[in-house]
């Protein structure tokens, strides 16, 4: 039965399946996949270099470019990058001349609320998970549903209570607010998911660097920490993409001064009376993308390292 | 100075020490039911914070000289989960018990009556019901769309091929999406006049398509939308489970002639099953609380209304905030079944081996 | 026939060649063992004969079938995996089931068998526990028992003993080399530990940085080591390797000069026809006798750190220019640090290695 090799084993299916790595035959398959899945995001991405008339099309202009003849003219459009200044500066009024719209300011609290809400999250819930995972407490299970509760309540009815609070305490509209609500917010996810990952991992290398002498504080330190860069690098990517984009708690909370893309976002394009100005919302999106799309690539190592539990290395 | 563990007596109630919790919260709740009836409320909120945060530093106070590393570690998070979320929950439940509406001044305690008018009453009761039966026919198809697609999703790039990197950024942009945008573009795609999905389907059938305007069609957009954004989430822990499978166990697999389908039960599936569980769980609380994609896509319109965009308009368009209070603990109460069935049987698997 | 043969098998990682031209055959019931320091490509060659590395060029013939292109699992094999591949969701019973499953055999037959074994290697209490339960030497044994359950064309063992303790791996190389001895296939071990190698092995491969040194029975490739790498790696302690100028043969004698010592060896014949020059003299420790006057034909060297090993006694001296030289005397013979031995190496055991490392040999 000696058969040889099948053409898929050839072009880098191993019928060995998991062993060994996968070749480009596998690329050319998940390329297939990724880009009809990443369409309506390409879409999205095309819009904002469009010239504003051609946004509502029909039919709808699907590419910059022709891709040597192989897309036909009448589906190509002409790109430019108009759509990205009036992000920052547009005509409000007609007849007006062109005025500056807040959103360098917008982009900037949405990058330092998400940031820091994210990082304080991830730092509290870690401590905890680890509390959780290694020194379980009486009805350790009950304190970590009630935990996982705050997340089940749509945040309207949560939202309210903590309006008349901040009101009350002069924390609406401010950074601190907004901010310790993102926090608690990530915290639940944040402590199932780092719990998780401290389960997993053996505990008799802890014993062992205890034994040595390695305080407590070491011992988390340095031997449970770098065990779980996978998870911390995966609960920072969540936690950003659902605060970076948070509207409820934002539209309810913030302030002139302390208001988030997705809020301004919402308001720019609806303003006017005009309907959706399409090809401003794909500009503000695009932009909005980039940076989380770049936190996630560069973290993505980490996610895929994966945690090889149990297993002493050579 | 040498501590031992447990050496300490836990003190008694009236002895006064920064380690005695029991007295904290004695202390703490007569000064925060007395501030909260006399004084203002600016006030007495940042009094109650205090006293909160008196009983949070007895407890770590408590749990360092006792080496309750568990509660040290711990204390500092629900501190926060405490003020930001238990309180307002409790706030709101509280409410629950009382007619208010938040453009009224007058406030009435009328017992367990909301939730008795939101569960029975012939007006409100039948639309609630509803919009609880629309959210689990959405529960139900929303997350195993997101848990299959996303399963998939994660097999096909479980393994190491050149460019994986780069295609995996690309299934994960939809979830870095905001929902504000991906939603409005969406009613684009399935626009009748200008829409792609209109566009390619009249070319091809000559009819006038418009997906909208069923409910069937209507569940299927926001479903659609739903999984399209959500399913490179459970992609990404399922993935991150089948990346800690040793490679040395394919192999011994492969020595044994294991077949693909044992393989996987046996040796990946058990690797994931925690991941997944964790992504079944949070996708369901989720699907619970959609409202936004709804309100973009059909503004609850075709019988697409659900119970968290149902809520809103109970609690900020109607102004009922205490009606809305009791709705969505009714909701919380169903959510905690569910969430609680599904822990129970991940446990029991668990230990059934 | 459950045989092995490799032809010129060739690994490289990009540059990095792992294992060049390697030849080796492996009859039925023989047990080869890979022997090497780490890094040399011996777990590279294994897992190229298993399919788990696809071999860049030569062939690995198995059951007198070329199998380069075909996967493990169509090789019919069975091997133990340095950290044992146990699976950790299944209980030690179902463990060593699993090669059973492809066997298609019936549930009654499967328990019999996985019994059989689990009583060959004393498993039977813990067949229903899970692989995270047990002790280190009880996985290693499952991992054996998961590799004889079936009927295999052959086994391989990569470092099988690495991670037991001195005395388990002891009584477990007596267990192995026991079931291994009543299954009369064709078996590659890989090691790096050279105890392991002579006790338990019928030949032994001797690998340098991907390539294979020499091949032989323990008994070979410890009195007839074929070079200086073998030589050096083989036996404890080390054996003495000595830079020499060779500057004749005379009368079954070499004369050669070391450290400003002239010196007349008794060698092997084969000498005589090698050129003056440069040589390698290898001399093992015990293969020394300790004379009472210096002669032409003895070795001076003064004695400087003695380490009782119980019933001998290993001495390191040296020579006056400094080359360490180490003697292994009986317990009896008192020697003092600070005393100056007349050292006259045995003829069989002292070799002559020219000066491209290879031994100079009849």
């Amino acid at each position: 039965m000696a058969s040889g090799v099948s053409f898929w084993e050839r072009i880098g299916f191993r019928s060995g399946g998991g062993v060994g790595d996968a070749g480009w035959g596998r690329t050319l398959g998940v390329a297939i996949v990724s880009l009809i899945y990443f369409l309506p995001v390409l879409f999205i991405i095309f819009t904002a270099f469009k010239p504003q008339e051609l946004a509502l099309s029909v039919p709808p202009t699907l590419s910059p470019t022709s891709f040597f003849g192989l897309i036909p003219d009448q589906f190509v459009f002409s790109p430019t990058l108009e759509n990205f200044g009036s992000v920052f500066s547009r005509v409000m009024t007609a007849g007006g001349a062109p005025e500056a719209t807040g959103f360098d300011r917008f982009f900037f609290n949405s990058i330092v609320i998400a940031t820091v809400s994210v990082l304080l999250a991830l730092v509290l819930g870690t401590l905890a998970s680890y509390g959780f995972s290694r020194y379980p407490l009486k009805g350790n299970d009950t304190y970590l549903f009630i935990i996982l509760t705050t997340r089940m309540l749509p945040a309207i009815v949560v939202v309210i209570p903590i309006i008349l609070m901040f009101r009350a305490v002069g924390l609406a509209g401010s950074y601190t607010g907004i901010i310790l609500l993102y926090t608690a917010f990530n915290l639940a996810f944040t402590i199932w998911m780092m719990k998780s990952f401290f389960d997993e991992l053996s505990t008799d290398v802890e014993d062992a660097a205890r034994i040595d002498g390695s305080s407590e504080t070491k011992v988390f330190l340095k031997i449970c920490l770098p065990q779980v860069v996978a998870g911390l690098a995966a609960t920072f990517v969540f936690g950003l993409i659902l605060t970076w984009n948070e509207f409820l708690f934002a539209l309810l909370l913030t302030g002139p001064d302390t208001r988030t893309v997705p809020v301004a976002m919402n308001q720019a394009v609806a303003s006017g009376g005009r309907g959706t100005d399409w090809t401003l919302l794909a500009a503000i999106e695009t932009l909005f993308l980039i940076p989380v799309f770049l936190v996630t690539f560069f973290l993505q190592d980490h996610l895929l390292r994966g945690v090889t539990f149990g297993t002493v290395k050579k | 100075m040498s501590l031992t563990q447990s050496a300490r007596p836990t003190p008694t109630l009236f002895n006064v020490s920064a380690d005695n919790w029991r007295l904290a919260i004695v202390v703490a709740l007569v000064v925060s039911i007395i501030a909260g009836i006399v004084l203002p409320a600016a006030v007495s909120f940042w009094l109650i914070g205090a006293m909160v945060a008196l009983v949070a530093a007895s407890f770590v106070v408590n749990a360092y000289r006792r080496r309750y590393y568990g509660g040290l570690l711990v204390a500092p998070a629900i501190a926060v989960l405490f003020v930001m979320n238990i309180f307002p929950l409790l706030w709101s439940l509280g409410l629950s018990f009382f007619a208010y509406q938040s453009n009224q001044q007058s406030i009435r305690f009328v017992g367990l009556n909301n939730y008795i008018k939101v569960l029975t009453n012939e007006i409100a009761a039948p639309d609630n019901w509803h919009a609880l039966s629309n959210t689990a026919l959405f529960v139900v198809l929303t997350v195993s769309a997101q848990m299959i697609v996303g399963f998939l999703l994660a097999m096909l790039f479980a393994k190491q091929f050149p460019l994986r990197k780069y295609l995996l950024i690309l299934v994960l942009t939809p979830m870095m999406l905001s929902v504000v945008a991906s939603g409005v573009f969406f009613t684009y795609y399935y626009d009748p006049t200008f829409g792609i999905l209109s566009y390619v389907v009249n070319d091809a059938t000559d009819g006038q398509f418009i997906l909208m305007s069923s409910k069937a069609g209507a569940v299927a957009g926001i479903v659609f939308a739903d999984a399209w954004m959500w399913s490179p989430f459970v992609m990404l822990l399922v993935l991150a489970g089948l990346v800690s499978v040793p490679k040395y166990l394919y192999e011994a697999a492969a020595i044994d002639r294991v077949s693909a389908w044992r393989r996987f039960w046996s040796i990946t599936f058990p690797y994931i099953r925690g991941l997944l569980m964790l992504a079944l769980l949070f996708r369901t609380i989720e699907a619970f609380k959609l409202a936004d994609l709804v309100i973009l896509l059909t503004k609850g319109g075709n019988d697409t209304m659900t119970i968290s965009y149902h809520l809103i308009r109970i609690a900020n368009e109607q102004n009922k905030t205490s009606e809305g209070a009791a709705l969505s603990y009714v909701m919380l109460f169903m959510v905690i079944v569910l969430t609680n069935l599904y822990l129970y049987l991940a446990n029991r698997r668990n230990k059934g081996g | 026939m459950s045989t092995i043969e490799i032809r010129k098998l060739t690994k490289k990682f990009g540059d990095f060649v792992a294992v060049r031209d390697a030849d080796l055959s492996v009859a039925a019931g023989e047990v080869v063992c890979l022997l090497g320091p780490s890094g040399c490509g011996k777990t590279t060659t294994l897992r190229m004969i298993a399919g788990l590395e696809r071999a860049t060029a030569g062939d690995v013939v198995i059951a007198g079938q070329r199998m380069n292109d075909l996967s493990p699992e169509k090789r019919n094999i069975a091997m133990v995996f340095q950290f044992y591949a146990l699976y950790p969701a299944l209980t030690v019973g179902q463990n060593i089931a699993m090669p059973l499953h492809y066997e298609k055999v019936g549930k009654a037959e499967m328990e019999t068998r996985v019994n059989k074994v689990a009583d060959i290697l004393h498993l039977r209490e813990v067949l229903d526990r899970l692989p995270g339960q047990i002790s280190e030497g009880e996985k290693q044994r499952i991992a054996v028992a998961r590799a004889i359950v079936r009927d295999p064309n052959c086994f391989l063992f990569d470092e099988p003993l690495s991670r037991l303790d001195v005395e388990l791996r002891h009584s477990m190389r007596g267990q192995i080399k026991g079931v291994l001895s009543n299954l009369s296939k064709a078996t590659v071990i890989v090691t790096h530990d050279q105890l392991e190698a002579l006790t338990m092995a019928d030949r032994i491969a001797i690998m340098r940085d991907g390539l294979i040194e020499q091949v032989g029975s323990p008994h070979e490739v410890f009195a007839k080591p074929a070079n200086v790498f073998v030589a050096s790696f083989i036996g404890t302690p080390q054996m003495n390797l000595i830079e020499a100028q060779f500057k004749g043969y005379n009368n079954g004698k070499a004369k050669v000069v070391f450290d400003q010592q002239d010196v007349d060896l008794s060698v092997d014949p084969a000498v005589a026809n090698l050129a003056p020059g440069k040589v390698t003299v290898g001399v093992r420790p015990r293969a020394f006798t300790v004379v009472s006057q210096d002669t032409q034909d003895t070795i001076e060297a003064l004695a400087e750190l003695i380490e009782p090993m119980g019933a001998e006694t290993l001495i390191h001296a040296r020579t006056n220019t400094g080359s360490d030289i180490r003697v292994v005397v009986a317990r009896h013979n008192r020697v003092k640090t600070g005393e100056v031995l007349h050292l006259i190496p045995d003829r069989a055991q002292t070799h002559v290695f020219a000066e491209d490392g290879r031994a100079v040999r009849a």
